[in-house]
């Protein structure tokens, strides 16, 4: 099977020696097509630096990151937001949800930027909200919701374009065990559904349920194993 | 995205701030009313001084006191004023037959009393053509008559707000009237003229001729009204009156004009005020513009968040950057409109006491102005929002 991601050598650096920060220090791997990846590694280890560059939303300070065997680096600003918009979906630890604008909007918001149809764009909102358990919540601004119940509405987000990737970066962070379960259920689901979901996580409970599990420290991958079924 | 739904967005997003779009857009709205409502004014001032300058026809020619320069070097006679009776008298013995009538004018501030009312009002002598020729009419009794200046009668035809202050509910008709403590007879009241920037023009007292020369004593005249038999004959005149007067008076003793060059002059200083007063109101409108621009820069900080969010889905610089300047264009547009209403209500309810219009002119420079502004002040936070680094605005807490 093709790679749907393969990374070599990233490296990301903050700031200028000698206070340099090696958020990731020569990551190497390859993802295909339909895996349910976890990585996870303690706080500050550069997970979320990693899922950033993986999402198009930064660049490696070396290194190389091939999408779909296309080279990141050579893509301008306007095709990154394109790919952003089209091939990647993005769930956050923090919902990151518009305020003062209802699940149905926000749901919408990518495929505002992908010159959907307004039509369109209501009658597959709803439908994603719908198979998230939202049916009912159409009209709720996000203070109106719960945690989970905004994590959902940010997976239907992501959802919308139909993405070829679904980024979580922990998605269960903020939520109590009940609502983490359900969220997982769901990118299960996605998952046998064929989604490809890269999830972060720091709670080794979270990432047994994915299929393989890549952790690091320190900026290193320091494992990658498939989880036994 | 295509341009509407960059409205519509724009538009979600004035309507979920209301409280601060409305502050935002306050200075927009001040501005842009003080600049109608300042120009009506100055625009109304214009055409009715024009109108009544017109009204006197074309065929006139006037002279005053003073050498009198219009223009940037311009300002009040200082002379002394040496235009009398005598230089009427000559001017009348030697008209040409272009000359139809000679009209002096005597204005001066009097006090005008009846019983235990008194009040300070404009006494103006004139000749009885004078009611004709600028279309003034009576509204009870009648004006004076050619026979009441020949016999120097002291009768008196004053205004409606004299009448009112003066009489309250009596007719004055037929009462008596002092002015600067000599006794008339008032025989005529006058149709209502209204207000001219400010200046009550029924606060008025009109005399003969002969009897406002006898009352103030003195040999001036204010100003002499030339009417020729037509308006061609207009060069010759002028010309004429120069000789005549050069011969008893000295070069900076008078000043002679058309109706045209006086009204070119008039017109001239008038939109000059119009133009000031309406740049002096658009110094507000920057100041509305500063406003935006900040309040757009709060928004931006404050948007931080949702900057980073769109661009994670796919919102493409351009797009940032579009949303952000139409919601400013939006604002002060609105702003714009909002205050072209109130500027428009203010001046109709103003019209009560002064005469206002608004020429069209007004109406799109103060719109075209709020919307530059609003371009030119939403660049600034549109482009630094669209510059935001997805990965800081989504970090941003
Ligand atoms: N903009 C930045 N400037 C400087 N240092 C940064 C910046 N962003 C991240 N870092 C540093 O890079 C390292 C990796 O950060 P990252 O956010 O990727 O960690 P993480 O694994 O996601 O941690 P957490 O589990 O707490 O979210 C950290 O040491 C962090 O301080
Ligand atoms: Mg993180």
């Amino acid at each position: 099977m093709k790679s749907l991601i393969l990374v070599k050598n990233l490296t990301k650096i903050y700031g200028q020696p000698p206070n340099e920060t090696r958020a990731l220090d020569g990551v190497s791997f390859e993802i295909k097509k339909g895996e349910f990846v976890a990585i996870i590694g303690p706080s500050g280890s550069g997970k979320s630096t990693l899922m950033h560059i993986l999402g198009c939303l930064d660049h490696p300070t070396s290194g190389q990151y091939f999408l779909e065997s296309q080279n990141v680096a050579n893509l301008d600003e306007n095709q990154l937001a394109s790919i952003r918009n089209e091939n990647i979906g993005f769930v956050f630890q923090f919902f990151n949800l518009l305020p003062r604008t209802s699940a149905l909007k926000n749901v919408q918001l990518p495929m505002v930027y992908s010159n959907t149809p307004r039509a369109k764009r209501q009658e597959r909102a709803i439908e994603l909200l719908e198979a998230v358990g939202l049916k009912d919540k159409l009209k709720s601004t996000p203070a109106q919701l719960s945690g989970g119940q905004q994590q959902r509405v940010a997976i239907a987000r992501a959802l919308v374009n139909n993405p070829l990737i679904i980024f979580a970066d922990e998605p269960t962070g903020n939520l109590d065990t009940k609502s983490s379960y359900e969220i997982m259920d769901i990118l299960k689901k996605l998952n046998k559904g064929g989604n490809t979901i890269i999830m972060i996580t720091h709670e080794p409970d979270i990432a047994k349920l994915s299929k393989r599990v890549i952790t690091i420290r320190d900026g290193k991958i320091i494992s990658d194993k498939k989880n036994r079924k | 995205m295509d341009i509407f739904e960059t409205f519509r967005l724009a538009q979600e997003a004035i309507y979920a701030n209301k409280l601060r779009s409305a502050l935002t857009a306050l200075g927009i709205i001040i501005g842009v009313a003080a600049i109608i409502l300042l120009i009506s004014i100055g625009s109304g001032l214009q055409s009715y001084v024009s109108a009544q300058f017109a009204k006197l026809g074309s065929n006139s020619i006037f002279i005053i006191p003073g050498k009198v320069q219009f223009g940037p070097q311009g300002g009040p006679p200082r002379s002394v004023n040496k235009l009398s009776f005598d230089i009427v008298n000559k001017l009348e013995r030697e008209k040409s037959s272009d000359i139809q009538t000679i009209m002096p004018f005597i204005e001066i501030s009097a006090t005008a009393s009846y019983r235990n009312s008194s009040k300070i009002t404009t006494l103006a002598a004139t000749k009885t053509d004078y009611f004709a020729m600028s279309d003034i009419r009576a509204q009870s009794g009648r004006v004076f008559s050619s026979a009441d200046d020949r016999a120097a009668r002291k009768v008196a035809v004053i205004g409606q707000t004299l009448a009112k202050d003066l009489y309250k509910s009596q007719d004055p008709i037929g009462q008596k009237i002092s002015i600067s403590k000599k006794p008339f007879l008032v025989i005529g009241v006058l149709e209502p003229q209204g207000n001219v920037g400010g200046i009550d023009v029924d606060n008025q007292v009109l005399v003969p001729l002969s009897a406002g020369r006898v009352l103030t004593g003195a040999n001036q005249v204010n100003s002499i009204l030339v009417k020729t038999t037509s308006t061609e004959s207009i060069p010759q005149a002028k010309a004429q009156i120069e000789k005549i007067l050069l011969r008893s008076l000295g070069e900076d003793d008078f000043t002679i004009m058309s109706q045209e060059q006086l009204l070119s002059s008039v017109t001239s200083i008038l939109s000059f005020i119009t133009i000031a007063l309406g740049g002096i109101a658009a110094i507000s409108l920057i100041v509305g513009g500063v406003g935006i621009s900040n309040i757009m820069l709060v928004s931006v900080t404050e948007r931080t968040k949702e900057i980073g969010l769109r661009k994670a889905v796919g919102a493409r610089p351009k797009d940032i950057l579009t949303q952000f300047l139409i919601e400013a264009i939006i604002l002060s547009l609105t702003g714009g409109v909002i205050g072209l209403s109130l500027g428009y209500i203010g001046s109709v309810a103003l019209s009560a006491l002064i005469k206002t219009t608004i020429p069209l002119w007004s109406v799109f420079l103060a719109l075209g102005f709020s919307s530059a502004v609003g371009i030119v002040f939403g660049v600034a936070p549109a482009f630094r929002a669209s510059r935001l680094d997805p990965i800081v605005a989504l970090r941003y807490e």
